[in-house]
């Protein structure tokens, strides 16, 4: 990874010596990063969204899509996207147009912007803030403003009820979320993500790994359940409650502004599989890192993917939860468990 | 004699029901709506989440069958009886043709009647296996719809097998059958029976033991025993409101006094004593429909009818249990060879009226898990 | 208690008011005036008659008929009421404060036959539009979408047959069993 640093810093000195302005390299150098994880985001939820059609297939005893691209129907989704970029575009005659236009914006820019400070592999990293994980709490909690914002713009009953349901859940999960997350922070002393993976290397008495699922159990436990609420999955995904509120949300939305909705849910999969991964599950952490960093990648990837199965397999076998049951489950469960966690995990560490 | 109260005029019934206020919204749910299965429309009138008030409005799919009815003869109508209720139309073919039988005094021969026990049981296992699925589907568990239609199939394998259709079969015939079981039938039945036995713990592993779902769906929809007596619901409706009363064993029809059954009956009055009441049906329609294999005597399937069938002028009310409740079909014959007048007393049409007093003061959410738990189909509901 | 005493406790309190008044097995058969409708439900269901299975109307064309059908969880017995009605002006009270079963019933029978019921909580039409004209179920009532009843000529060809045989045999109009069809080959 330091080759990447070094091509970086020689860019930055080939424009100084050229006599051009620092601008223009960071903005060449922001739009290439970008275009990387623009481009990863789109293939990964796509690779997602077939992946998620063949595992509830294969729950339900079928087959799931078999027939596009030849093996398993792995372009099935490339097929979907295509379609619906070239669906037409329909806006409601009595939607307020510009915030309608801007929702599915502001849900994937939330979605895009948690990816600057997720540790892929060693050094790969966008940006490791000194406060990464603020950060990334602080920016996926800004989904639920284009969520309501597609609520209220469609001028749709159903959508208002889902987007309602949508703030109220994400507000009351958002607190057991962040309280969880302070067990890792506790125990590392760091708030930054990459220096998190790094306190989680090396073993306990020799075998097991110096991950914080070990000593943070509850906590994990705690975080991957608000985690599942945070992307409005199943047991938790009243807001889009197809049964009940058709599809909550995004009911009028079609074409790309849905396709946008939809890549934004499964990059929002992604990105708190992506948390658990760094806090709890010792992020790229793993055997043979230190020989070949670039394996890191791979074990930071096997183990978001595992904690994105766990989340469908969830999906394809537990039933919806009622909108008082959830924040009763919310603030009567998990608010005190995270709470308690809190508080032993400090007794532990000051003692 | 003179109305005291004015008949209204629709909206002005509306307009008095929905008097719109601030903290009320007002949400149509329907006729076009993923849980309303099929065309029900309901108005629901919503206090943030909790409905205070809701108006089904039904008619969609009217067809006027009671009109149609009285311009066939007897014979034609059958497979207009399909039609009512597409889930369990061999349901629906049986009640109809023993109230004709009841009104001309016809005799069935034994073969024929073991042949509509077995048809009209596995008739309730698949319809009561489309209710456990789409039901599933209601609370947001999508893969139980799956595995009930996997054993949905096998049933319609058999009624295909047997009569060569897959939905609406047209089967039964007034003092008989059309046609005897296909060599090799009853053996593939049985085959169905022991593959079906095992299935409902694995529905139970999915569904029925689920803490979640158990939440969902506990105290909710609450009808106590003589309430659903007044409003005059059915089956499944009924048995779950702890009031042990089913057709087939309280006033035997066909040959269901031969066999033995349990009647399942909840009284938890709610939608969960309904669910554990269809779950258990199978469950007994399984033994009735093994009994009925075991005992299927031989001989003819057809008694023998006039051509033409003109019952003496006279009346019935026959009423059979369906897989959604009493099934009732009252004709009145004026010695022609059509009806004078047929009705249909449609086990989910009276179920349905009693949902505005199940669904106050529930939550949207409970709404549709309510309606599930009826079982409507809209076919015989709109008629 | 069994038909005949049900029978004779209706028959000492109505009197002349039952019309008609048998039993015919474990049914009541029961015919009464429209002013008197409601009452005669009223004491039925005290009687133990809580379960309203059905509610219909007959047009006779002379008159209309407005059927209930009672029947109880305790008794073996069932009630089968006619209730006469006028055909120029039908009103008989609404008996859904006896059984809200019947909220639904009555507001068919006024869809279809024009039957008003007085004191019904909610007096609209159920299945049809709310702007149909006419009662579909009367027998004059017409519609040119309606496809006519045809016997495809077969009491012509019956006739024809039995004339052409001579004296009619009673069996030959039966239709013969049908032989059992050639199994298909067992799916699944």
């Amino acid at each position: 990874m330091d080759a990447v640093s070094r091509a970086v810093e020689s860019f930055y000195g080939l424009t100084t010596a050229w006599g051009i302005p620092w601008l223009i390299p960071a903005l060449v150098i922001m739009t290439i990063v970008v275009s990387i994880i623009l481009g990863y985001i789109s293939v990964a939820a796509m690779f997602l969204i077939w992946w998620e059609r063949k595992i509830s297939a294969h729950i339900q005893v079928r087959f799931g899509p078999m027939r596009v691209g030849g093996w398993h129907g792995w372009a099935q989704s490339i097929a979907d996207g295509l379609k619906l970029l070239l669906k037409e575009d329909i806006i409601p005659s009595r939607a307020d147009k510009v915030v309608f236009v801007l929702a599915p914006v502001v849900v994937f820019a939330a979605a895009l912007a948690g990816y600057v400070t997720i540790p892929f592999g060693p050094g790969l990293i966008v940006r490791d803030l000194n406060i990464g994980i603020l950060y990334m709490v602080a920016i996926s909690s800004l989904t639920v403003v284009g969520i309501v914002m597609a609520g209220w713009s469609s001028n749709n009953k159903y959508a208002t009820l889902g987007a309602l349901r949508s703030a109220a859940q994400a507000v009351s999960y958002e607190v057991p979320l962040v309280l969880s997350l302070l067990g890792p922070v506790i125990l590392a002393g760091t708030m930054s993500m990459g220096r998190l993976v790094d306190a989680q290397g090396g073993t306990w008495l020799g075998f097991l790994p110096r991950w914080y699922v070990f000593p943070q159990i509850v906590g994990f436990l705690v975080y991957f359940t608000c985690a599942l609420a945070e992307c409005n999955r199943l047991p938790f995904d009243i807001p889009e409650a197809e049964s009940e509120l058709v599809a909550g949300f995004h009911v009028e939305y079609s074409g790309m502004r849905f396709a946008i909705f939809f890549l934004a849910e499964y990059a929002n999969m992604f990105a708190v599989a992506a948390i658990a991964t760094t806090m709890f599950l010792g992020g790229w952490q793993g055997p043979l890192t230190t020989q070949l960093p670039l394996i890191g990648v791979l074990w930071f990837l096997l183990k978001c993917y595992f904690l994105i199965f766990v989340m469908m397999w969830l999906r394809w076998t537990l039933n919806r939860l009622r909108v008082d049951q959830l924040m009763d489950f919310a603030w009567k469960v998990l608010l005190p468990i995270a709470f308690a966690n809190l508080v032993i995990t400090s007794l532990v560490v000051a003692l | 004699m003179s109305m005291t109260t004015p008949i209204p005029i629709g909206t002005q019934v509306i307009t008095e029901r929905l008097g719109e206020t601030m903290e009320e919204m007002y949400v149509n749910m329907g006729p076009q709506h993923p849980s309303t299965h099929g065309v029900l429309r309901l108005m629901l009138k919503l206090d943030g989440e909790v409905i205070t008030d809701c108006i089904p409005y039904i008619g969609y799919l009217h067809r006027c069958h009671e009109k149609i009815g009285e311009n066939r003869n007897y014979v034609q109508i059958i497979p207009y009886t399909d039609r009512l209720d597409y889930l369990a139309s061999m349901a629906m073919n049986f009640g109809y043709v023993l109230s004709v039988e009841r009104l001309m005094n016809q005799e069935v021969p034994p073969r024929a009647e073991y042949m509509r026990v077995i048809l009209a049981e596995l008739q309730r296992i698949a319809s009561h296996l489309l209710w456990l699925g789409t039901f599933g589907l209601d609370l947001g568990n999508f893969t139980i719809f799956i595995y009930c239609f996997r054993e949905r199939e096998m049933v319609l394998d058999l009624f295909e097998a047997v009569s060569g259709q897959r939905l609406n079969y047209a089967f039964y015939r007034i003092g008989g059958m059309a046609m005897d079981f296909p060599d090799g039938w009853i053996e593939q039945c049985r085959e169905f029976l022991t593959w079906f036995k095992p299935r409902i713990p694995e529905y139970d592993a999915l569904v029925t033991d689920n803490i979640l779902f158990q939440k969902r769906i506990r105290g909710i929809g609450v009808m106590d025993g003589p309430t659903a007596v007044n409003y005059g619901l059915s089956g499944p409706m009924l048995r779950a409101s702890g009031i042990n009363w089913d057709l087939r064993r309280n006033d035997p029809y066909s040959v269901y006094d031969r066999f033995e059954f349990n009647v399942p009956v909840f009284d938890t009055c709610d939608v969960w004593g309904r669910f554990l009441v269809r779950r258990q049906e199978m469950i007994e329609s399984v033994k009735i429909i093994e009994q009925a294999l075991e005992g299927l005597p031989s001989g003819d399937i057809q008694a023998k009818v006039p051509k033409t069938i003109k019952p003496a002028a006279g009346q019935a009310y026959v009423r059979t249990e369906s897989p959604r409740g009493e099934l009732g079909f009252y004709l009145v014959s004026d010695g022609t060879p059509k009806p004078y007048r047929y009705k249909v007393r449609s086990p989910a049409f009276c179920n349905l009226s009693a949902l505005t007093e199940m669904m106050r003061g529930c939550l949207v959410a409970d709404a549709v898990a309510i309606l599930g738990s009826v079982d409507i189909v809209l076919g015989e509901i709109d008629r | 208690m069994t038909p005949e005493q049900f029978l004779e406790q209706l028959r000492t309190q109505f009197g002349a008011a039952l019309t008609e008044a048998e039993a015919k097995g474990s049914v009541l058969l029961l015919t009464t005036t429209a002013d008197q409708g409601y009452a005669v439900c009223k004491a039925l269901h005290d009687l133990g008659f809580e379960y309203l299975n059905c509610l219909s109307g007959v047009d006779w064309t002379t008159h209309l008929e407005v059927v209930y059908d009672l029947s109880s969880l305790h008794h073996a017995a069932k009630v089968h009421l006619r209730v006469k009605v006028d055909r120029a002006d039908p009103l008989v009270r609404s008996v859904s404060d006896l059984w809200k079963a019947a909220n639904w019933h009555e507001r068919e029978c006024y869809d279809m036959f024009g039957v008003r019921f007085d004191g019904h909580p909610d007096h609209r039409r159920i299945l049809l539009s709310e702007d149909w004209v006419g009662f579909p179920l009367r027998k004059d009532y017409t519609d040119e979408r309606l496809v006519p009843y045809t016997d495809y000529g077969l009491e012509e060809k019956q006739a024809k047959t039995e004339a052409g045989k001579g004296a009619p045999k009673p069996t030959s109009a039966a239709p013969k069993p049908p032989a059992p069809p050639k199994p298909p080959a067992p799916t699944g």
